[in-house]
């Protein structure tokens, strides 16, 4: 009667792009940490016949991934069908920094935030961006 | 192993420039080292470059990890913009030779803090190195890179046409100054007010740039640029000679940061350039000498041309 975890930690690696043209400042290695926060629910991959349960849960919903994807996709005028995940960066996507202060700007109208200038600079991916959303997103709630 | 070489033609209409190609001869002509009162101005049009051979020698220019880089990028306009932009930094400073031949391949980049690029000497490197600062830009279709001697430069480009998906007083109040709000707002021609917002954007961008930093760093809401010509102030010295674009920093008390120097250009027929460059120290408040800026066109081990004084490079009002 195994209890499952309430939560694991899984460190992703980045795409696989050098590093040395992260947009922000010289970090050597991109390790993230995704944490199940305990207010969010999770699917198991696993069956529970097995020895251990192994839980997975993306740090930011599918939701607002989708929503910040389309919201890029509409800015750097891509097709409906081209290819724009979690993972893509910015840069590689062609955005400027005219660009990606647009996308600030529409990601703060859609979702009713507020982002510091401060902030852009981590944000490379959609993934990044769709992690900050939530994140500031639930502060609002909690405050 | 045996490596076949083929011969490639090149059409000789190839290139705009007219000049001849020899696929053999990787030759860079030397360029003199802009004197500390001038700076230059380099572009290229990636719709002008369309041999394949030539691109492909250009990769060769490129260290692994920019290979790397551009082998990520989605979309062949844009993997030969981050490769032609990535050639045009290396090919344009190995020019700068002050002792002796440098080979583009041999030049090292790091990124400061905020993620500037700029150049990284061995120890043993002492001899030939030219002091070169400089900064790059590109759209889809044009690259820019400026040059000075020893003088922190800021350089960014914007194509004229350019749409802007927000609104733009909205945007403008969320990220601008009020000041460049009311003037944003006193344009009623819109199409005229976007593209005064595009030159604001590209002379903002290039301060940042020039000081090493981002709008992370130095949020645009900080600072106001200025134009004299619109302000109409009656300004103490030489007239002609004061400069038409300032900065401001919005600091409670409105310092003037008089050590910078913007030019604004409409490049190509296509694009708006800013450029913005420190004073030298040594000039006194009073004297403003603006520094020259010479513009030229250049496809990289093929040729340049002069385009100062041409409708290519057209220093616009603000």
């Amino acid at each position: 009667m195994a209890s499952s975890t309430a939560g694991s930690s899984i460190c992703m690696k980045s795409a696989s792009c050098s590093l040395e043209h992260a947009q922000a400042s010289g970090r050597t290695s991109r390790l993230r940490s995704v944490s199940l926060p305990t207010n969010k629910t999770f699917q198991s991959l696993r069956s529970s016949t097995g020895p251990y349960r192994l839980q997975v849960c993306c740090a930011a919903k599918p939701e607002t991934v989708g929503k910040v994807c389309e919201i890029v996709k509409k800015q750097l005028a891509l097709l409906d069908d081209s290819e724009v995940t979690g993972e893509s960066k910015f840069a590689a996507l062609g955005a400027d920094s005219l660009d990606t202060v647009e996308i600030v700007m529409g990601l703060e109208e859609e979702f009713g935030i507020s982002v510091e200038e401060e902030s852009a600079q981590s944000i490379l991916t959609v993934q990044d961006a769709a992690d900050l959303i939530e994140k500031l997103i639930e502060k609002k709630a909690t405050n | 192993m045996n490596l076949l070489r083929r011969t490639v033609r090149i059409p000789m209409n190839t290139f705009c420039l007219h000049r001849t190609f020899a696929a053999s001869a990787l030759h860079l002509a030397p360029v003199q080292l802009p004197s500390r009162a001038e700076s230059h101005l380099w572009y290229l049009v990636p719709d002008e470059v369309k041999s394949v051979s030539l691109l492909g020698q250009y990769s060769e220019i490129l260290s692994p990890c920019e290979n790397e880089y551009v082998a990520c990028i989605r979309g062949e306009q844009l993997k030969k913009t981050a490769l032609l932009a990535r050639v045009l930094v290396r090919t344009t400073i190995a020019r700068y030779q002050t002792d002796g031949y440098i080979d583009p391949r041999s030049l090292k980049f790091r990124k400061n803090i905020h993620g500037k690029p700029e150049l990284e000497w061995d120890n043993d490197d002492s001899g030939s190195r030219p002091p070169v600062q400089f900064n790059i830009s590109h759209t889809a279709s044009l690259i820019a890179c400026g040059v000075t001697n020893s003088s922190p430069i800021g350089v960014d480009i914007e194509k004229k046409d350019r749409k802007i998906q927000n609104n733009i007083i909205s945007f403008a109040r969320r990220y601008f100054t009020p000041n460049e709000v009311e003037r944003l707002s006193s344009i009623s021609d819109l199409n005229v007010q976007r593209q005064h917002f595009l030159k604001l954007w590209t002379l903002k961008e290039a301060y940042v740039k020039a000081l090493g930093k981002g709008i992370s760093a130095l949020p645009f809401s900080t600072f106001t640029i200025k134009s004299r010509n619109f302000e109409k102030k009656e300004l103490n010295g030489s007239g002609d000679s004061d400069p038409e674009i300032t900065v401001e920093s919005v600091d409670g008390q409105r310092s003037l940061l008089s050590n910078w120097q913007f030019t604004l250009l409409e490049l190509a027929g296509t694009h708006f350039a800013a450029v913005c460059v420190a004073r030298d120290g040594s000039m006194g408040d009073k004297c403003f000498t603006p520094k020259k800026l010479t513009v030229m066109k250049t496809i990289p081990f093929v040729g340049d041309e002069s385009m100062s004084g041409t409708d290519a490079a057209i220093v616009c009002g603000f």
